[in-house]
């Protein structure tokens, strides 16, 4: 399977937008408004301290500092801050929850994809572990 | 942000209040598409594709590589992309040259740069654009001509 290049940009949906359907592609996304339906990216997702999304998420890394309700899916990791909240089930190769952060729901990790010592690799390479 | 530097509103004190959320420019980045609904206040530049129904107080940049389908209100929406659809601005509409337009435009002021390509047909009495936005009326009454009309309609 190809691996579309690595998102470049950011975009952001502000604090006033709102934004109901689904979005894709291969992106970073910051959200500070609000969305509903689905959001699947091959970058990474930001859900600021404003935001509130209801909507399943897919993405590389997502951070959560506003709500979440829905099932979430990170690729490398998932990351709940202390205001932030998520009701759903999470799927992911790393989690971190902050004291304070909610999470209501199921968690399932990635076996495949385990980080090793820090690194911060993607999961592709991983997949070709090819010696030298 | 110099995109939208530009102050030049003078219509009503209640437009003055979308101005203050100027600062508030939402961006759809080219390798984004997104299908369904936009609503809100604020301002949005467009790179990416998106398939459905825009309603946005504020303005809206539908920059070159964005191509849209569907139906885009805002109050003032300039367009260096591709729409096919439908394109209701409150205020103003600007076509750059390196526009590209299928399908209906209701705006009360046009300007179109050479080079434009568009295809399709404009309202900018508000009188027929008043089925899809029906707070026009007292939103924004007759903004030319302020001279004396007649009493009352017939």
């Amino acid at each position: 399977m190809q691996k579309v290049k690595t998102a470049d940009s950011t975009s952001l949906v502000s604090k006033n937008v709102r934004i109901e359907g689904e979005i894709q592609g291969p992106e970073n996304l910051h959200v500070e408004g609000y969305i509903k339906g689905a959001i699947a990216l091959s970058g990474n997702i930001f859900v600021g301290n404003t935001g509130i999304v209801e909507a399943d998420l897919e993405a590389k890394n997502i951070v959560i500092q506003g709500e979440v309700t829905g099932n979430v899916k990170a690729h490398q990791q998932l990351e709940i801050h202390p205001s932030g909240k998520l009701i759903g089930d999470c799927t992911a190769a790393s989690i971190d929850i902050k004291e304070g952060a909610v999470f209501e729901g199921r968690s399932i990790m990635i076996r495949s994809a385990r980080p090793q010592s820090g690194s911060n690799s993607p999961p592709s390479a991983n997949a070709a572990p090819t010696a030298g | 942000m110099p995109l939208f530097a530009k102050k030049k509103i003078d219509i009503k004190s209640q437009r003055s209040q979308t101005a203050l959320s100027q600062n508030e420019t939402s961006y759809f980045g080219k390798n984004l598409t997104i299908k369904g609904r936009v609503s809100g206040n604020g301002n949005v530049i467009i790179m990416g594709g998106f398939d459905g129904e825009f309603n946005l107080r504020g303005r809206v940049k539908i920059a070159q590589p964005a191509k849209i389908k569907g139906e885009v209100k805002a109050d003032v929406i300039s367009v260096n992309g591709s729409v096919e659809g439908r394109l209701a601005a409150q205020q103003r509409l600007h076509l750059d040259k390196t526009a590209r337009i299928e399908g209906q435009i209701v705006t009360p002021k046009l300007s179109i740069a050479e080079g434009a390509f568009f295809d399709g047909e404009i309202t900018m009495s508000g009188r027929s654009a008043q089925a899809s936005k029906p707070d026009a009326a007292d939103a924004a009454p007759a903004p030319q001509k302020p001279g004396p009309s007649g009493p009352d309609q017939k």
